[in-house]
């Protein structure tokens, strides 16, 4: 009897953290992505799904390609594609690096609103940002040190940039690393001579504007339409094709709720 | 969802038929367009790269990862087969063995590997393994080793032959630091092509070229020539190309240190004239001219001194005898003058070479050489005609030269080492042929023959046939040369 009834506690307990575990999925990653869009999209698919827990953690597109390989969250959040050396480590370990891509970006380069500068080259952009050229007189400014502001190494944003406007140059010596978007954002407003970019949904700080890349500001049409220099995919990465909850969640991500949610924050929906 | 599947059975069916690692790196462009054309989606677009990114990260080239500051890089090398017989005869006055013969025949090989690559913002480097710790060889001897038994590896060792970084960043000049290749347009009758230099270089190149005149003009629509059959007028012939120079003109300096001196400030009194580091410098500046159809003069005119003394080189040069000193730099101001004019012989490269050499203190050098009033001998020279060129497979070349030195005219630690045997007051006549049995494979012969040139004195320098005077002299090289 005693064995009987320990039986059925084992499977009560077991069946009570399987059930914990099916809704509770982690998400790690992107800084682009976790610091608003997806918190925002799983408050929304958390009131339709009761029950739901998210566990968010967002430091950076490095950190979730990397939880996939290791197996510590079920969607991995990246601003930038899994590079072959992560795919290639993934698939020691039996995964499969499987992207999804749910909404577009513009990398917007900001500047504070002092700044007289109506706008910037490409080559100017490569130019200030490599160091090349390290005063605001040289690209048509007022005058003044360029103080360059850039994400740090465990961001796909800053690998995006470094691919689509600088062709892979190193940053200047002297550019400091924040940790998001936001603080990014924060201390060009702060700083009359600052420059940096963030993703479309942080340019509405306070003190910055957008720089046009040779004539063209970042928009939902100049993103869905390519026409915009640093435009860029964003992704929920998955081991192979996702299941469960994880799937629940994507195809939420990129139905109409979930791209209404992603035009709401700023970013450009993928239709 | 048939066009889908057809869509991507047909992106696979054109990729499958290159490398996967090319794959990899061409798929963006492709994508992009098929994307632009709306083929495809941008979600199908980044399932391709994704497998095709699996796949290049399951190949050996996939694994290979290089760190970030690394923009190129290249590995390269050779490896070389040698016999070799060298042969030195001492003087008909020798007074234990006149006119005796000192011969060797070796069997030899050598390894070059190296690393050479650009990094970010104008920087490169260079690194090379090389066999042998001679300056002025990178060869070994089969069964050279004195110890620890047949086919040991005493001698086998591995020596970074060069380590040098450099900057390119400002427009025409290239900074160079370290063990490097010589940066100086030379010729083996002063420099040794196995010696990596040791220290500073800076380079300076610029081209100009000018159009002068202009060609036939072309022929007017309305000639006879001009009309095809039908009476519609051709198009008329375009006119002919202007005639063009093209002048490069080049200065190179260095700052090489020769000799190390420890310490400069020993313990105990002060020395009364202490030892400073030995430093060669050299300065160049040159020019090429380049006239149409490969026709080209090049000259390289440079002074050498050295500045310092050094602990190891700093004994007066005698350069008599083999137990006198025979690699002492002083009292040397040498002038050198290269000099390179080539043409095309019904598409067969020919050139003639030259170097002039002249030491401007040799009258000091020869006094305390025990020598005074030999100043005279202070000029080296060298005069060669060259014939075709190795650089793919079934090329041929050969080049024959004359070599005249005498005793006090150059620094004998920096000569060729295989012509005339590392020494001074030599002269006589060189050739080697060459022919490249594959792109990367080349055959060479080489032979030398040359007797001292001023009986009066000995034959200054260290080499390896234990002779001094060395009366006569005679090599022979056959070499089978692998490069990658």
């Amino acid at each position: 009897m005693k064995i009987k009834y320990l039986a059925v506690g084992c499977a009560l307990v077991a069946a009570t953290m399987s059930s914990a575990n099916a809704d509770r999925l982690v998400i790690k990653g992107s800084d682009t992505l976790g610091a608003k869009l997806v918190p925002q999209l799983a408050e929304q698919f958390k009131a339709q799904h009761s029950g739901t827990t998210f566990d968010i953690a967002a430091e950076g597109s490095t950190t979730g390609i990397a939880a996939i390989i290791d197996g510590t969250a079920e969607i991995g959040m990246s601003s930038r594609r899994a590079k072959t050396s992560e795919v290639g480590a993934a698939a020691a370990k039996g995964k499969h690096m499987k992207p999804t891509i749910v909404a577009y970006d513009g990398i917007a380069v900001i500047v504070n609103s002092a700044n007289p500068i109506k706008g910037l080259t490409k080559k100017q952009v490569e130019q200030i940002f490599t160091g090349d050229v390290t005063d605001w007189s040289a690209v048509g400014g007022s005058g003044g040190k360029i103080s360059i502001y850039t994400r740090n190494t465990s961001s796909g944003t800053y690998s995006d940039f470094k691919e689509l406007a600088m062709k892979e140059r190193d940053y200047a010596g002297g550019s400091q690393k924040m940790a998001g978007n936001e603080q990014i954002a924060a201390e060009v407003g702060k700083n009359p001579n600052g420059v940096g970019y963030v993703g479309m949904a942080y340019t509405k700080a306070g003190g910055v504007k957008v720089m046009p890349i040779d004539g063209v500001t970042p928009s939902i049409k100049t993103v869905q339409g390519h026409t915009y220099s640093y435009w860029r995919p964003t992704f929920y990465y998955t081991n192979g094709e996702p299941s469960g909850l994880a799937k629940e969640f994507l195809d939420f991500t990129i139905g109409p709720g979930g791209q209404k949610i992603v035009a709401q924050v700023g970013f450009v929906p993928i239709k | 969802m048939f066009r889908k599947k057809l869509t991507f059975a047909a992106i696979a069916f054109c990729f499958a038929f290159t490398g996967i690692a090319a794959r990899a790196q061409d798929a963006g462009a492709l994508l992009d367009l098929l994307v632009r054309k709306k083929v495809i989606s941008d979600q199908e677009a980044e399932e391709v790269r994704a497998e095709l990114t699996k796949e290049a990260a399951s190949t050996a080239a996939g694994k290979w990862k290089l760190s970030t500051p690394i923009n190129e890089i290249e590995l390269y090398g050779d490896a070389r087969m040698r016999y070799e017989y060298r042969g030195g005869r001492t003087a008909s006055n020798d007074l234990t063995n006149p006119n005796d013969w000192l011969e060797r025949h070796r069997q030899r090989y050598r390894l070059r590997i190296g690393l050479r690559g650009t990094l970010a913002d104008d920087w490169f480097f260079g690194i090379r393994l090389e066999t042998s710790q001679s300056n002025r060889s990178t060869n070994v001897t089969f069964g050279g080793d004195s110890s620890n038994g047949p086919f040991s590896k005493q001698d086998d060792g591995i020596n970074v032959g060069q380590a040098y970084l450099g900057y390119k960043g400002f427009p025409d000049f290239t900074l160079t630091a370290g063990r490097m290749p010589n940066p100086l347009v030379t010729t083996p009758l002063l420099w040794d092509d196995d010696i990596n230099p040791e220290g500073l270089a800076q380079q300076w190149k610029h081209t100009f070229t000018f159009n002068i005149g202009g060609g036939a003009a072309a022929a007017p629509s309305y000639s006879k020539e001009g009309y095809s059959k039908d009476g519609k007028g051709v198009v008329a012939p375009p006119a002919a190309e202007p005639f063009k120079l093209k002048l490069d003109v080049f200065a190179n300096f260095a700052q090489f240190v020769y000799d190390d001196t420890n310490p400069e400030n020993p313990i105990g009194p002060t020395p009364t004239n202490p030892d400073h580091d030995l430093f060669m410098l050299a300065w160049q500046v040159g020019a090429r001219l380049t006239f149409p159809n490969n026709v080209y003069i090049q000259l390289a005119p440079t002074l050498y001194n050295y500045s310092g003394s050094g602990d190891s080189f700093n004994v007066p040069f005698q350069g008599d005898f083999t137990d006198t000193n025979q690699t002492g730099i002083n009292n040397l101001l040498v002038f050198d003058m290269p000099v390179e004019i080539g043409w095309k012989l019904w598409e067969l490269p020919m050139r003639i070479f030259g170097d002039f050499a002249v030491n401007f203190d040799a009258d000091d050098r020869a006094a305390r050489a025990g020598h005074p009033g030999s100043g005279g001998q202070r000029y080296a020279y060298e005069a060669g005609l060259g014939i075709g060129q190795l650089k793919a497979k079934r090329d041929w070349e050969i080049r024959a030269w004359w070599q005249h030195t005498e005793q006090f005219a150059l620094d004998p630690n920096l000569v060729d080492s295989d012509i005339f045997d590392s020494r001074v007051n030599m002269q006589g006549v060189a050739v080697k042929a060459g022919y490249a049995l594959a792109d990367a494979i080349i055959f060479n012969l080489t032979w030398a023959y040359g007797w001292r040139s001023n009986g009066n004195f000995g034959t200054g320098g260290v080499g390896d046939i234990g002779i001094n005077p060395l009366d006569q002299y005679q090599i022979f090289q056959a070499d089978l040369n692998v490069k990658f």
